[in-house]
């Protein structure tokens, strides 16, 4: 494991080094708060009411807020792993003595972590002036650990999309597919708790809602029950698409036909 | 002016025949745009189903600003391919190829890239418009001439903003920021914006004529609506096309051999 904290902290240290492009890119959240608080302000006052499902306009805000972090700071990992099948370059990553798929968990969590830090500053500071405080700091730990692991998941299914290109070649659909499933099932554009119950039910069951709802909902209202869940959820998730996408590398190389070089 | 013509169709006829070259990868992009669209207006699906309506607009509503947002943008990137790469172009010296033939420079250089998922965009954005129930001759027309408006105003945008590569050199950061903005607003109810918000929308940004103002002159003809499209897209391409032109006087580049394909 040592060779992958290494690989980690050198992609921290390398992104850190571009600090001003990290800020620059984290203003995109700024501007989505600042339309899901017109949004949303509208319909709380259509509505006529405080509450909508259990979620305040303040929590709603801050739901939204942790749920675009969760989104923006993704690196594109599939696109990545596409670019090396595609252009070869994977016939030297592969001489290399580490995994593949760890590699690329290491480099990408250096990436989601330092975005996440400059997302997550620039959208406090807008939610805290569009609705007030933050949630309770008690439970930012254990958001912390289920944002993690709801990460992970996502690699998996970034790193599965990016070795599809041994057998499509061309993977843009899947991946434009596969975020939108994050935004809609998994909760980005609008909370579970406001689909109508048939859906809100099988959404709640698949793997996207455990990258995206659950984090962010465990944050405007943590409690040990809640984080229990998905921490329960989170790695039976993280255990099958583990799997499936390990499986699938050892596929894939099988494929590959290294002509010199 | 003919002549200009002849070309540009010769162009995106070349354009066209070179994406049907990968078949596969041709219409997996096509198709995946399209569900990649029909998912993401899913938000707007669960949202209406919940709130009925939000500062006066209902789903049919957003249908067909999605309609005509979808088809404006998908109609400008597979036409005009090369207006979201045209601040690379600029700052890696790309240029010289097109500053060598006896060809308008900005037409050229924005015509010879075609996005195949652009296309994707078009169908879903007529399919939009159907579903919004204007089915009506002349509401077609209208959606088509509204589509047009629409494609020269965002293309015009991005070649604003993409032409300040002569000034800042490598600003593809902004761009994207800027470009994602116009994209964001153009899909959002215009009525949610108010004041200074609104004011935004109709100068700096100019996401309502891209989106909420041909979509009403869909809905309902009026000459004012008509005035307020014409004027907005000759100022926007006349802005467009004097900024290129003025940086364009201070290019340069280190006379890089290249090779157009």
């Amino acid at each position: 494991m040592k060779k992958y904290w290494a690989i980690f902290t050198t992609q921290l240290t390398n992104r850190l080094a571009y600090a001003g492009d990290l800020a620059a890119q984290s203003l995109s959240i700024v501007i989505f708060m600042w339309i899901f608080m017109q949004l949303w302000r509208a319909t709380y006052r259509a509505m006529g009411t405080d509450e909508i499902s259990g979620l305040t306009l303040r929590q709603t805000l801050w739901y939204l807020m942790l749920a675009e972090t969760i989104i923006l700071s993704k690196p594109r990992i599939s696109r990545t792993i596409s670019e090396a099948v595609k252009d070869g370059s994977i016939a030297y990553m592969l001489n290399k003595p580490y995994n593949f798929l760890l590699y690329h968990m290491s480099v990408g969590l250096g990436d989601y972590l330092t975005a996440m830090i400059f997302n997550l500053l620039s959208g406090s500071i807008i939610a805290w002036l569009l609705v007030g405080p933050p949630p309770d700091p008690r439970g930012w730990p254990l958001v912390l650990a289920a944002m993690l692991l709801g990460w992970l998941i996502d690699f998996c299914f970034t790193a599965l999309i990016g070795l599809a290109a041994f057998v499509t070649e061309e993977v843009s659909a899947f991946e434009w597919i596969y975020q939108k499933m994050l935004f809609i099932l998994g909760g980005m554009l609008i909370p579970l708790d406001f689909f109508p119950q048939w859906l809100r039910s099988i959404a709640q069951a698949l793997p996207f809602a455990y990258t995206i709802y659950g984090p962010a909902r465990l944050f405007v209202e943590p409690d040990l029950a809640r984080f229990a869940t998905l921490l329960a959820g989170q790695i039976i998730w993280l255990g099958a698409m583990g799997l499936v996408v390990t499986l699938m590398f050892r596929r894939s190389i099988s494929w590959l036909t290294i002509n010199g070089g | 002016m003919k002549r200009e013509l002849i070309f540009l169709f010769a162009v995106w006829k070349a354009n066209l025949l070179s994406a049907m070259e990968y078949r596969a990868a041709f219409i997996s992009q096509v198709a995946g745009m399209i569900l990649n669209d029909a998912m993401y207006f899913l938000f707007w699906v669960i949202f209406f189903n919940k709130f009925e309506q939000v500062s006066g607009w209902q789903l049919p509503d957003m249908f067909l600003l999605f309609g005509i947002v979808a088809a404006g943008f998908g109609l400008g990137t597979s036409l005009f391919g090369n207006a979201m790469q045209l601040s690379d172009a600029v700052a890696t010296g790309k240029l010289d190829y097109y500053l060598a033939l006896p060809r308008p420079v900005l037409l050229h250089l924005l015509a010879t890239r075609t996005n195949a998922s652009g296309m994707g965009d078009v169908i879903y954005g007529v399919m939009s418009f159907f579903l919004a129930g204007q089915l009506t001759l002349d509401a077609f027309a209208r959606f088509l001439l509204g589509t047009l408006f629409s494609m020269t105003i965002f293309i015009s945008f991005l070649v604003l903003v993409q032409s300040l590569a002569f000034w800042m050199g490598h600003s593809q950061l902004l761009s994207n920021q800027a470009t994602n903005a116009m994209i964001t607003f153009a899909v959002y109810p215009i009525t949610l914006f108010e004041g200074s918000a609104r004011f935004i929308l109709f100068t700096l940004i100019p996401a309502a004529f891209v989106g909420a103002i041909p979509a009403e002159f869909v809905r309902t003809f009026t000459w004012g609506g008509l005035a307020q499209l014409v004027g907005a897209s000759v100022v926007m391409l006349s802005l467009a096309v004097f900024v290129f032109y003025r940086g364009l006087r201070r290019y340069e580049s280190g006379s890089a051999i290249q090779i157009q394909l």
